[in-house]
């Protein structure tokens, strides 16, 4: 969050395309659980593909391990669709979905 | 096995005869898995090879945007896995004799690929088994009809893991997290 002083809240329309409402929220892309991926590899593709420092990767990956899945990335549906192809690529259980 | 790992990444394994073989059959294990060899093996349900190529879309109702995925992404993941056991074998095959052990010597680019080989490996037989986070195989009992597969597995991520320290050792600590 920025320390940037606030202004008042302001009202913006969803834009509507081809009659359905359309909202800017991003896709995202969770990964699974799985119980063959070593830990220390799981750190190593999520720093590997995404740049991540070591402590967030780690972060990450203890989230998948005890809660069953971590939203990893997000972005456009073109940007989730490549991430997922990255990380299956790697092997890791990666799926996408646009949270409503 | 003998492992050394390298700051630069790369590393080199000196290997028990039994477990050149174990390497050597790892294409075969995974070409069949990779390229089904008829239109009918392709339709089976088969669960290494959902596991090997995941869904990506979570949302059932969005299979046509998955069938365009699949069409796009498939075809170069495909080739990538295939071209993996091309360097598994090449860089087995560019060993050298230490006695009656076999020593291989891989530059960083060849440990990251054989990270992934060795990986793919282990998500099939890990699948063939049925590991679960509860698996445990330290101990093997010799009267388990899948004690072979269980050894190869928990070998097989013995190097993997050894691998992966020396990779994640070349990586710098901070990221451009968000």
């Amino acid at each position: 969050m920025s320390g940037l002083a606030s202004t008042a809240p302001v009202e913006v329309e969803e834009p509507i395309v081809d009659g359905r409402v359309t909202t800017d929220k991003p896709w995202i892309v969770v990964v699974w659980n799985d119980p063959v991926n070593l830990m220390a590899y799981v750190v190593l593709v999520l720093q590997k593909l995404f740049g991540y420092s070591r402590e967030k990767a780690t972060r990450l990956m203890l989230a998948v391990h005890h809660e069953g899945k971590a939203v990893v990335a997000e972005g456009s549906r073109e940007k989730c669709e490549a991430d997922v192809a990255r990380l299956h690529a790697h092997g890791l259980w990666a799926t996408m979905e646009h949270p409503s | 096995m003998k492992f050394v790992g390298s700051p630069d990444g790369g590393a080199i394994c000196t290997f028990e005869g039994a477990e050149v073989e174990v390497l050597r059959q790892v294409p075969d294990l995974l070409r069949s898995r990779y390229l089904p060899d008829s239109p009918e093996a392709l339709d089976r349900v088969d669960p290494v090879r959902d596991r090997l190529f995941p869904r990506a879309y979570l949302d059932p109702t969005e299979d046509r945007a998955e069938d365009d995925w699949r069409a796009a992404v498939h075809p170069e993941i495909l080739r990538d896995r295939l071209d993996g056991l091309d360097r598994l074998v090449a860089g087995l095959d560019g060993g050298e004799a230490k006695g009656r052990r076999w020593r291989v010597t891989l530059g960083p680019a060849d440990v990251d690929v054989w990270i992934q080989v060795l990986n793919d490996a282990r998500l099939t037989l890990g699948t063939l088994l049925g590991v679960t986070d509860e698996s445990d195989f330290t101990r093997i009992d010799p009267a388990d009809p899948q004690a072979a597969e269980q050894a190869v597995y928990a070998w097989l991520s013995g190097l993997q893991g050894a691998l992966v320290e020396t990779m994640l050792a070349t990586l710098p600590l901070d990221g451009t997290d968000d």
